[in-house]
């Protein structure tokens, strides 16, 4: 005995892998260091596997909670940034366009549209990291939105007082907010779209799973078989402690598979149902008062069809597309309906507005913004974008819901799963003791 | 607002009398730079090669409103019901957009309203289509428009590419600063930066001053107005018509210096239709001898002074 204690000190000081290795390999030359070791592996599975479950439980949380509460939001107050810009340029334009002081509707609504802008800008600026483009987005916008409200301040001081300066002032501001602002918005709206597509990934932690299911499975199965062996050692068919262990681990598999299996429905109804008609609709809300907007100020610009008339072509092609694939995404119910009445209103408006350039091309200019900025065409107009705001916020509504069902068990997992863990390790040693204890 | 309108405009330009102007050296797009103004330098400011101020004939007498000839561009104009004139709205007392009423107005819009009157009858069966400076010249040439009318200088670069009506305005080149600036003419505004409106002849003439100002442009010059009023330029340079207009929209600025060129207005038209220019000219030889000229200068630049002498009209033929 005290020679093989002498033999084993030796490789253990020169080379500890060879060491345990080398013990390893003694121990399974016997019975007891047989059960030693099956013990030492289930208590090691046991504890991974309770490690696991709560950070892969932790992790989907965390996830599904930043998708619900930060990305999805930043893209909605992307959009709303951006849809209240576009329409402050265009309600701008054509309170221009009606001569004389500006309508108290107009003004109020462009007063709306910049507070919204704003409002929005101070919480996506909350809900954003403050290093990388969308932090930058944010700041630029930030500058720029006090720049644009001060040009449109001079302008309409100086409208008032009847100076055609108003006009350049006016052109300058919208200058300002096509080739910066929009396209600050649009880079925001671009970059919460990739964060709520990445958020995606996260609430679903997939490596995370993945590892977890492996070590169930690993872990039953050392169950199985350290049963089957010690029931052909000592001839009894059941050992007590394994087999209640087996089975709290079969209900932390069960748990574990309800759980991220309806998480994952749930996101994927999230997503399918929600995100992705949201973004649909949003992009279709910015076309159309981008056509709106080219619309007045190709007027206020009155120099016949220009650039600004083909970008309203392009807009339109692009918008009809979106329309058709939101009625594909969103066939029936209410939203259905909607999308569906918002691509009558359309086709309602671009005929209209077809009669606009009609009469602006044959020389009647007064004729083509009497249409333009009159009642039947503002109805026209707004109808359209309720239709599409309905749609949208019904599609919010469903998303809400789906990422809080989604989100519903993870933290009882993040708790459960680790205790269980430790039971089935605690059965293991119990089991296995009793067993041990014969050899001594 | 009139008033003040006078009051700065008389303060600013006591010698405007004789003239008016407006600058634009428009080149074709696409065109090689021989087409464009000569090269840089005082001694090359002025392209000789022609007699800018020289416009073709009329021939007989003014057919009656609504009688063109068959197969005359009038006649043409006169079947599609409208006149398209292609003119600014940012240049106040000249063509700009009367705030209150929405309606473009001003001197060259009033030009253009007498040629739709020699056409048709009736001055307010004209189309106007706003273009940019840069595009006065491009807009006559692809018939986008049938007649420009745009403090539009006449000379022998752009007679190249379009007709010239004969001369209905004598303007010069000066600048406006800051009423606090101690500048008695662009001399004094080297290294200064001096805006003027893309595509203008004004833009050009900054970057020949000896002094070296900075010339810097925008789309128009109401845009430059803009720009001065933000600080981002020290003053604004083009014809002293086109100033004063400016100036009355800002107490803080003044009109300085003399003129350091001549920049004789002319209608331009496109050179496939001499008949059309001849026309035109025959309408402003009616209207110089019947005192619609006079009275059209008195409404809107009356505020200076009484009405000159209008140009007189030269002819090539």
């Amino acid at each position: 005995m005290s020679t093989a204690q002498l033999d084993r000190s030796v490789p253990v000081v020169a080379d500890p892998a060879g060491g345990v290795l080398h013990r390893v390999a003694r121990l399974r030359r016997t019975s007891p260091g047989r059960l030693q070791l099956i013990l030492a592996g289930l208590v090691t599975l046991g504890l991974l596997t309770g490690l696991v479950a709560g950070l892969t439980a932790a992790a989907a949380a965390t996830g599904t909670a930043d998708l619900g509460n930060r990305a999805q939001p930043l893209l909605v107050e992307a959009e709303t940034i951006y849809s209240a810009l576009a329409d402050a340029d265009t309600t701008a334009a054509q309170a221009f366009l009606a001569g004389g002081l500006e309508p108290t509707e107009l003004t109020r609504r462009y007063d709306d549209d910049l507070d919204r802008a704003t409002t929005a800008l101070t919480s996506a600026a909350r809900r954003t990291p403050e290093t990388g483009a969308s932090a930058d987005a944010i700041r630029q916008l930030s500058t720029d939105v006090s720049r644009y409200a001060a040009l449109v301040a001079s302008a309409r001081a100086n409208n008032r007082q009847g100076l055609p300066i108003g006009a350049a002032y006016l052109s300058s501001a919208s200058a300002l907010s096509r080739d910066s602002l929009q396209p600050q918005a649009q880079a925001l709206f671009q970059a919460a779209q990739a964060e709520v597509d990445d958020g995606y990934g996260d609430a679903r932690s997939s490596w995370w799973t993945a590892l977890l299911v492996l070590l169930l499975v690993a872990l039953l199965a050392a169950l199985v078989l350290a049963q089957r062996h010690l029931s052909r050692l000592t001839h009894r068919t059941f050992n007590v402690p394994l087999l209640v262990a087996t089975a709290v681990t079969l209900v932390l598999a069960v748990g574990v598979g309800g759980v991220l299996i309806s998480q994952r429905a749930h996101l994927s109804e999230a997503d399918t149902e929600g995100s992705w008609p949201v973004a649909l609709l949003a992009e279709t809300r910015i076309a159309a008062l981008r056509e709106r907007g080219d619309e007045a100020l190709t007027l206020a610009a009155r120099s016949g069809e220009g650039a600004l008339e083909a970008d309203f072509d392009e807009t339109t092609s692009r918008l009809d597309k979106l329309l058709t694939d939101a009625a594909e995404v969103m066939p029936d119910g209410r939203t259905g309906s909607d999308v569906r009445s918002a691509a009558r209103a359309h086709r309602a408006y671009v005929s209209a507005h077809d009669e606009v350039r009609k009469l602006d091309n044959g020389g009647n200019y007064d004729g083509a913004v009497a249409l333009a900025i009159g009642p039947q065409t503002s109805r026209t107009f707004t109808g359209f974008t309720d239709d599409i705001d309905r749609a949208l916020e019904s599609r919010k509504d469903v998303f809400r819901n789906e990422i809080g069902a989604a989100g519903r068990g993870l933290g009882l997992l993040t708790v459960l799963g680790p205790l269980l863990a430790l039971l089935i390790c605690g059965l293991a040693v119990a089991g296995l003791r009793a067993r041990l204890e014969e050899y001594r | 607002m009139r008033a003040r309108v006078t009051l700065v405009a008389v303060a600013a330009l006591s010698v405007l009398a004789a003239a008016g102007c407006s600058g634009d050296s428009s080149p074709l797009p696409g065109r090689p730079s021989a087409s464009a103004p000569a090269p840089t330098g005082p001694a090359a400011a002025v392209d000789t090669s022609c007699n800018p101020r020289a416009s073709l004939k009329p021939t007989g007498a003014l057919p009656a409103p609504g009688k063109m000839p068959a197969g005359t561009y009038m006649a043409e104009i006169f079947k599609r019901g409208r006149l398209v004139l292609g003119t600014s709205q940012d240049t106040l007392l000249f063509s700009s957009r009367n705030p209150f009423t929405g309606k473009v107005e001003g001197f060259d819009v009033d030009m253009g309203r007498q040629i739709a009157q020699a056409i048709f009858g009736d001055p307010d069966k004209i189309q106007i289509k706003v273009i940019g400076y840069d595009k006065r010249v491009s807009s006559a040439v692809d018939g986008s428009v049938d007649i420009v009318a745009d403090t539009m200088t006449a000379n022998c670069a752009r007679w190249k590419d379009v007709n010239f009506s004969t001369i209905y305005y004598d303007a010069g080149q000066k600048v406006l600063v800051s009423s606090a600036s101690k500048a008695r003419s662009i001399n004094d505004l080297g290294g200064k930066k001096v805006c003027a409106a893309k595509g203008s002849t004004s833009y050009d003439n900054i970057a020949k001053v000896p002094a070296k100002p900075i010339a810097v442009d925008r789309p128009g010059f109401g845009d430059c107005l803009v720009a001065f009023q933000q600080n981002e330029v020290d003053a604004i340079s083009t014809d002293d018509t086109i100033l004063v207009g400016l100036a009355a929209q800002d107490p803080y600025a003044k009109v300085v210096g003399p003129r350091f060129t001549e920049e004789p207005y002319g209608m331009a038209m496109n050179n496939d239709h001499p008949e059309f220019t001849r026309f035109v000219n025959a309408v402003l030889a009616r209207n110089r001898a019947d005192g619609t000229w006079k009275a059209t200068y008195e409404r809107w630049l009356g505020d200076f002074g009484a009405a000159p002498q209008p140009p007189v009209a030269e002819y090539r033929d």
